[in-house]
């Protein structure tokens, strides 16, 4: 079952496309974290997803509810929270959540309270005056506390400080059993902590989308050592990126790696090396790597 | 329910000082009200200062104009208060249903602005002397009028704006809008002729809010929302230049029957050689006399409508459209003993170009008049008591005028002014002290006519009750002093009721007119009887 479904989502603001056929699929229960350089498409996927833009064509399908006919009732199960939110800043914690109450069923007045303890919220304070990691805090709690099948973020964690992140995450991993999370973010190195998916959207297209175990595992730096100056191939094979030499050593990132598939392509390609290591690597070297051969090309 | 009544508390403790300051204004426009038509100015605490503040007709004025721009104020906030414009508000992902929004929305505005105004208009009404629950029909009507003309205009402009600085910008943008019409319809031929369209506009507006409101809430289409707000004022400028008026005027006000009499004679007067050309501007001022005679006994003619077409011989062509001059004949003063007669005429401006093409030729000139005739009905006498007194027809009334430099009476009526009452005095027979010099032997006959062509059973405003004053009074020359005259207690009123019995269409042809002899002075002070504007 999907939590979230995308077919051929296409958003346009006047001539530019900023969601390009989008393919989207978030499984039930995953942590799908959707990645991406700025103006990607992230923000506006999230917000088609959230019926606040209309797709100029395409299906997005949340909960098995169409998007765009997301509204009112259909928000007591989805909890979003993005960094650009306009919260009623006149209005104190408590209060916010005093008001919000009435308005989901599943309300749970102990989980609000310990939301507020665990996030060091401090009810009598405006929303207004406090700082941007507590705000972030404070809409989290409150879009946590009635237990929502999905919670949506958008770039929750930008600029926040390392203490505030955690404490978000921490608040997150609770959840992670009854609810499926949607988290768009640069913060790869937090992701990484806790996602289970993760996609990575490029110009409005999702370039590619899987568990994120999957996903370091056939991710390595590779350096291949010669005996010689090697011969760099003048058309290396796809899964190949970043290539580049120095002295005897030959690098790049292996995209599709198998320990021994791998080895075989080396081989085929440069013939007898003298050395093959294959080095494991983190979110952040893959979202780069990927990044970058994206500009390139 | 239960949303509602959330978001409603929640609105009501987030905008209290707004509506503090609202309902501080209305208590204060009350007072001040009272203060108008009660004489009682000295009453209340603190009158030393505030009485005294409040005697300048500034202050009152402000109150008046501040109280509906506190009410737009507060429109705006709750409706902006979960705005509908831009995409980053929280509530849009929240489990708001937008009906119970709206409700919610409605309800603030009821229980902020209808409910005090009609609390408010209860108290003023007893105030005034009128029992409240006799009106309550006409209370309401004055709150749909009021909620149909001030508060759902700016709720739609709340509507589709996103704070409360686009939203002035918004009211700036229908302003300029307002004084391009204007424009626009000085120079369109019989755009001021009051024909159906006003009230077709009205009726648009008011749709076109319903539908943007309902728009906006239901799928926040703003872009498409502003599109519609503009295709209106397209719609309404549209109205303007393409109304056939010529058609309207000619169904509103058709042709004499064979033999049918019309309401008025006007018969052509040869020029004034005393009327002298004055200097010339751009424009020249054109007057052709005329001789109103031979109107039924106790009748009244408005003329409704006046259109002006010359035609010179070589054929060039001249066409007013039509105005509403709006000029009333009586019957007592066009049915005057023989050897007298009433002097009236048609005024109208020339282009100096035109003007200089034909004013030595003769002229062919067709005036077209739309007539609405009234006839006098249910008249009766009524002696003007001492102090405060019910007049029939009009309301309450004072003529504790301080004789003789205010000679008014002062009249307040319940929720709307009269529908059609003529109050007639003879000043020769005024209970007034006569002055020095002053002789009362000829009849000098004075009338107010309060008409009212609004059909509804209250005024649009805010106080229920309608003041104004009876003029009956007149300045008359004796030898080099200037006696002004006018009724007191005692004096014997003729109160009657004018009925529209007919509307006609009528024509006038004057052949050879030569426009040089009827050019007069263009000073503003040679406009009288029909005036073309």
């Amino acid at each position: 079952m999907s939590a979230i479904r995308t077919e051929n989502l296409v958003k346009k603001f006047r001539r530019v496309e900023a969601v390009n056929g989008l393919n989207l699929d978030v499984p039930e229960g995953a942590v799908y974290a959707l990645v991406g350089p700025n103006g990607a498409g992230k923000t506006t996927a999230i917000k088609i997803l959230m019926n606040i833009f209309r797709p100029t064509s395409g299906r997005a399908e949340v909960l098995g509810v169409e998007a765009a006919r997301i509204a009112g009732r259909a928000f007591t199960s989805i909890g979003y929270v993005s960094e650009n939110q306009e919260l009623p800043e006149w209005m104190r914690v408590g209060a916010l959540l005093e008001y919000l109450r009435p308005f989901y069923p599943s309300w749970d007045r102990a989980l609000e309270d310990e939301l507020i303890r665990q996030f060091d919220l401090p009810r009598d304070r405006k929303l207004g005056d406090l700082s941007r990691g507590m705000r972030m805090k404070a809409a989290l709690a409150s879009a946590l506390a009635y237990h929502p099948k999905l919670i949506v973020l958008d770039e929750p964690f930008t600029g926040l400080d390392p203490l505030v992140r955690d404490e978000l995450i921490q608040g997150l991993l609770e959840r992670v059993e009854e609810s499926t999370i949607l988290v768009s973010s640069h913060d790869l190195a937090e992701i990484e902590s806790f996602a289970s998916h993760v996609g990575y959207l490029e110009e409005g297209r999702l370039r590619f989308s899987e568990e994120l175990t999957r996903l370091v595992e056939r991710f390595r730096e590779v350096q291949v050592t010669f005996d010689g100056t090697p011969c760099l191939p003048e058309k290396a094979p796809e899964n190949w990126m970043q290539m580049n030499s120095a002295a005897a050593v030959v690098r790049f990132i292996e995209s599709r790696f198998e320990p021994e598939r791998t080895r075989a392509e080396i081989r085929g390609v440069f013939g007898e090396v003298r050395d093959v290591t294959f080095s494991p690597m983190t979110l952040r070297e893959i979202f780069l790597a990927m990044a970058k051969a994206g500009r390139n090309a | 329910m239960k949303q509602i009544l959330n978001i409603l508390r929640k609105d009501l403790r987030r905008f209290w000082r707004e509506i503090a300051a609202s309902l501080a204004l209305l208590a204060t426009y009350s007072w001040n009200d009272v203060r108008g038509w009660s004489g009682d100015q000295n009453s209340g605490v603190g009158y030393d200062i505030i009485g005294a503040l409040f005697a300048q007709r500034f202050l009152s004025g402000l109150v008046a104009a501040l109280l509906p721009v506190a009410w737009a104020f507060l429109i705006v906030r709750v409706v902006q208060g979960e705005a509908l414009v831009g995409d980053r508000q929280f509530w849009v992902t929240r489990p708001y249903e937008w009906k119970k929004l709206l409700v919610a929305k409605a309800l603030f505005v009821v229980l902020t602005i209808n409910l005090p105004l009609l609390l408010a208009d209860f108290l003023l009404l007893a105030k005034a002397g009128f029992p409240p629950t006799h009106y309550i029909a006409g209370l309401l009507w004055m709150q749909l009028l009021l909620s149909l003309f001030l508060i759902l205009p700016m709720a739609t402009l709340a509507t589709v704006t996103a704070s409360v600085v686009q939203t002035i910008l918004a009211i700036l943008g229908v302003a300029l809008y307002g004084i391009g019409v204007g424009a626009v319809a000085s120079v369109i031929p019989s755009s001021s002729f009051s024909g159906p369209v006003g009230s077709i506009e009205a009726t648009l507006l008011i749709a076109t809010c319903v539908v943007v409101i309902f728009w906006q809430y239901a799928r926040r289409k703003t872009a498409a929302a502003r599109w519609l707000i503009a295709a209106l004022a397209l719609v309404a400028d549209l109205l303007l230049v393409a109304t056939p008026y010529n058609a309207i005027v000619s169904r509103e006000f058709p042709r004499l029957g064979p033999g049918e009499p019309p309401p008025v004679y006007l018969s052509p007067l040869p020029a004034d050689p005393s009327s002298e050309a004055g200097v010339f501007g751009k424009e020249i001022m054109i007057q052709t006399p005329l001789r109103p005679s031979r109107m039924a006994e106790n009748s009244i003619v408005i003329v409704s409508g006046v259109k002006v077409s010359l035609e010179a011989p070589d054929g060039l062509r001249w066409n007013s459209g039509w105005v509403s001059p709006g000029t009333k004949f009586f019957s007592d003063q066009t049915n005057l003993s023989p050897g007298s007669f009433m002097r009236t005429g048609i005024t109208f401006t020339l282009k100096r170009s035109f003007f200089e093409q034909v004013k030595s030729e003769p002229v062919k000139a067709r005036i077209s008049l739309a007539l609405t005739e009234y006839r006098i009905e249910n008249r009766r006498e009524f002696v003007i008591p001492p102090g405060e007194f019910l007049m029939p027809d009009v309301g309450i009334c004072s003529a504790e005028t301080t004789y003789p430099t205010d000679m008014e009476i002062h009249c307040r009526a319940p929720l709307r002014r009269p529908t059609s009452t003529l109050i007639a005095a003879d000043l020769s027979a005024t209970t007034c002290p006569a002055q020095a010099g002053e002789s009362r032997d000829a009849p000098q006959n004075v009338r107010e006519w309060l008409q009212n062509s609004d059909s509804g059973p209250a005024d649009l405003g805010i106080s229920p009750v309608k003041t104004f004053d009876l003029y009956l009074s007149e300045y008359r020359v004796y030898g080099a002093r200037n006696i002004h005259t006018g009724i007191c207690p005692g004096t014997r009123l003729v109160i009657g009721n004018p009925v529209a019995v007919r509307r006609i269409g009528t024509e006038l042809e004057i052949n050879s007119l030569r426009l040089a002899d009827y050019r007069i002075p263009y000073d503003g002070t040679s406009e009288f009887g029909i005036v073309l504007r």
